[in-house]
């Protein structure tokens, strides 16, 4: 079943074709995986679907409704929630404090104050940061930083989460944990993710299918085998 | 946490009962006093919450004040205060988006414009119409306005401590920490800056109403003054933003020291004010609120 | 409609316009690499004003002379405030995270120090002086010599910052500072310095503004706050920490005050510069002069 369906969206900035007429379906269950150099258009991408930037043409449907014109906070009420590659903590708060304002205003429902505070504990186990739940979240190191941001997507509730780059920067040690992380999470959860990475190795261990984009156009569309034997996109990354 | 709220029960109730036992002095006194506490606390709501600066918070005392005037002998007084907090609110809730759209320092200073726009033209429509100050004649007793004016500084007291500790509050906390961060995880941003903007405007229009109805004179230069919105930010500030009790700590600091130094020598006032302000910014930047935390062992 | 094409309204504005160019000169180099806002900064010009007023008063000294004088007391002033006050409040990084607020109250206090202080020293009392005060008429203008001369050194020291900035290595380094502070660090601009630097010539041309507003108003102890007001005008329109487009903005506010008024009544003068400043405001918040970008 079709969770996100992107229909030839493109967006210009000035002269500059961030994307270009890029299509794309997420099935409901998946690990979807992005790939493309710098620049290539992956964040953009992010932001057109979560509404931070309306496209310039296409339309992005999800779970059977159009997402134009709407702000990223309804957005994120209909169940789709992005991170962001450079981590926005809420610094002043605790870790705790962090998730229970996703947890309150994440979904379309009014919860309770016990249901919030199960939500949060559920999110601190997931990401195993309930040992420092009281911390100001602008303290925790920045692998504890990239972690906080993918509880506060779990805590609003979103059946699909979107990471921008949430190993870039982590030792292997912390990759390996990210990836156990990320695997458990779709099983357990039953929830849909659309991962953007550098680690291109983690990428392709976890991915069900990828897209690679290359200045804003998708240049490949496949399974990772395939990807990995594809002469344009070993050409764009490795020259 | 019990014996701060009994302590500020007992506060709030010396001030009510102060007509019965004390002089028209210290009635003027807790008058003075109740009226910054309201006016800092629902600055308060706004600007400790979401860190929006509000550098403006005159215009809503002014437009209170200007409603009441326009509005006294025509209908009784207690709905001419509620009349001038619903036009303070209406005020905001009409210039709140644009104003909103504006982050930082611009905000402090666009609300700052704001303010001395509306004053000016208020001056221009006054003298226009031929009027350079207005006399009200058939005030409430003193005794009543002063219940009135205690009576908004424990409503604005309750009413940030109940958004602070709400989901409101949580909404606006995130906004002060990363509004692009808030608004990914659903927290409507535009919607909730608004209402806090609201919500910290109705209450000093009532109080600028009251003022009013207490000096029953109205001259437009004075009820839209610049120093009000001076000094709301500073005894706030100074009280600390990190809970309700700062602004109260604030007010009552500001108020007792303006009573000793004022009255003889007002420059030096205004000169040991400027050095408070200083000392506080370097030195204690959590406020008297924080001093006091730090004293009772409590946060 | 005549006095309207006529030179004697140009005139005015050109006067006007030089001053809020420099005022405003003053605190968008404070603005631009400190991003304080420095509402304190009309009360250098009214210490500039003082300074010319007892200088010529008691000893006679020229306003010309007395630009040196009040531009070297500011800038010490700059240099107290900034090594005693701001490096302290920047150095903590709880102090610096609500800059806005403790910049805001810092010099809130700082101003109502300067003002009370010179009330108690001076009096209250509005003081003036005459100084090259004959009136000279060329091609059917009339002006003064003392406004004459306020234009053409406002608009000399506004231009030759300007050169300044763009031809000297410090000015990169504080136009680097301006618009990328960390990068600007990380290619070896001494930030402390640049900022001391900008806080005590943003302060001296502040008192040399006052000492050619003495020259032709009255002065007194809180006459500083509307040059305040005037200059976050004049930079909001101009785009805060753009310096040229400041100068450009001081002259067009000038302009528009003069012709406005001119139009309408005096008793419209506040009314159109803070509907102007919310107006900008509220549609361009970068500024008029800029090109818009947006990340």
């Amino acid at each position: 079943m079709t969770l996100l369906d992107i229909k030839g969206v493109s967006k210009r900035f000035g002269g500059l074709m961030a994307l270009s007429d890029v299509s794309l379906q997420v099935n409901k269950g998946e690990i979807f995986g992005l790939m493309g150099a710098n620049g290539a258009g992956k964040t953009t991408l992010f932001s057109v679907i979560a509404g931070h930037i309306p496209p310039t043409t296409g339309e992005v449907v999800f779970d059977g409704k159009r997402l134009a014109g709407l702000s990223p906070d309804r957005i994120c009420r209909l169940g789709l929630c992005r991170t962001f590659q450079i981590v926005r903590p809420f610094a002043g708060l605790s870790v705790a404090e962090n998730l229970r304002v996703a947890a309150l205003y994440g979904r379309a429902r009014k919860l309770s104050a016990t249901e919030a505070a199960q939500i949060v504990d559920d999110a601190l186990d997931a990401v195993g940061l309930a040992d420092r739940r009281h911390l100001d979240a602008g303290r925790l190191t920045l692998s504890g930083q990239k972690r906080l941001e993918i509880a506060r997507a779990l805590a609003t509730g979103a059946q699909l989460v979107m990471l921008d780059e949430v190993m870039a920067g982590l030792n292997p040690t912390e990759v390996g944990t990210m990836l156990d992380t990320l695997r458990r999470l779709r099983t357990e959860r039953d929830l849909t993710f659309v991962i953007v990475e550098h680690v291109i190795g983690a990428l392709m261990t976890l991915s069900d299918r990828i897209l690679v984009l290359d200045h804003g156009e998708c240049i490949a569309f496949s399974t990772p085998e395939e990807i990995g034997r594809n002469e344009r996109v070993a050409e764009v990354y490795f020259g | 946490m019990r014996l701060g709220s009994a302590l500020w029960i007992a506060l709030a109730g010396f001030g009510a009962a102060v007509p019965f036992f004390g002089s028209t002095y210290l009635m003027g006194v807790v008058f003075q006093v109740a009226m910054w506490i309201a006016l800092a606390q629902s600055w308060s709501m706004l600007s400790a919450t979401t860190g929006y600066l509000s550098l403006g918070h005159a215009v809503f005392y002014g437009v209170g004040a200007y409603v009441c005037v326009l509005l006294t002998g025509i209908i009784p007084f207690e709905f001419a205060i509620l009349a001038a907090a619903g036009s303070a609110a209406l005020f905001a809730a009409l210039i709140g988006l644009p104003v909103l759209r504006v982050r930082g320092p611009y905000f402090v200073i666009l609300t700052y414009g704001l303010s001395e726009l509306v004053r000016h033209v208020v001056m221009r429509i006054e003298s226009a119409l031929g009027s350079f100050g207005r006399m009200i004649f058939d005030v409430p007793a003193q005794e009543v306005l002063l219940w009135w004016m205690v009576g908004l500084a424990v409503l604005a007291t309750l009413g940030a401590y109940a958004i602070r500790h709400s989901r409101f509050g949580a909404g606006l906390a995130a906004i002060r920490e990363d509004e692009v961060a808030a608004q990914t995880i659903g927290v409507p941003v535009t919607r909730l800056k608004l209402l806090a903007f609201i919500a910290s405007a109705a209450i000093p229009g009532a109080v600028g109403g009251l003022a009013l109805l207490r000096t029953s004179y109205f001259e437009p230069a004075q009820a839209f003054d610049p120093v009000i919105s001076f000094t709301i930010v500073t005894m706030a500030l100074v009280g600390g933003t990190d809970s309700v009790r700062g602004p109260i700590l604030g007010a009552m600091g500001f108020a007792l020291l303006s009573e000793l130094l004022w009255s003889t020598l007002p420059q030096l006032y205004m000169i040991v004010l400027g050095l408070t302000l200083i000392v506080f910014v370097l030195f204690v930047p959590r406020g008297l609120s924080g001093l006091v935390g730090r004293i009772g062992g409590a946060r | 409609m005549d006095t309207l094409l006529s030179g004697q309204l140009l005139f005015a504005a050109l006067v006007s316009g030089s001053l809020y160019a420099l005022v405003a000169l003053g605190l968008n180099l404070v603005y631009g690499t400190l991003r304080l806002l420095n509402i304190a900064h009309g009360d250098l010009v009214m210490i500039g004003a003082y300074t010319a007023f007892w200088m010529f008063s008691l000893f006679a000294v020229p306003p010309l002379v007395s630009l040196v004088l009040a531009a070297a007391l500011c800038a010490l002033l700059g240099w107290a405030v900034y090594a005693g006050l701001f490096r302290r409040m920047l150095a903590k990084p709880d102090l610096a995270k609500r800059v806005e607020a403790n910049s805001l109250i810092l010099f809130y206090g700082i101003s109502v120090i300067l003002q009370n202080l010179t009330a108690l020293a001076f009096s209250s009392t509005s003081r003036g002086y005459q100084y090259l005060d004959t009136v000279i008429t060329w091609q059917g203008i009339s002006m003064t010599g003392n406004r004459l001369l306020s234009l053409g050194v406002a608009a000399t020291i506004c231009f030759g910052t300007l050169l300044f900035l763009r031809f000297h290595l410090f000015g990169w380094g504080l136009r680097a500072v301006i618009e990328r502070r960390e990068a600007a660090q990380v290619v070896g601009v001494n930030l402390n310095r640049v900022q001391l630097l900008t806080i005590c010539g943003g302060f001296a041309v502040a008192g040399m503004a006052g000492v050619l507003v003495s020259m032709t108003e009255q002065i007194t102890p809180f006459m500083g706050f509307p040059f305040t007001i005037v200059a976050f005008v004049v930079i909001i329109i101009g785009g805060l920490g753009n310096i040229g487009a400041g100068i450009l903005a001081g002259f067009c506010l000038g302009l528009v005050e003069t012709f406005g008024i001119a139009l309408t009544s005096p008793g419209y003068r506040s009314i159109l510069i803070y509907g102007l400043f919310v107006g900008v405001l509220m549609v361009r918040p970068e500024g008029i002069f800029t090109k818009a970008v947006r990340s």
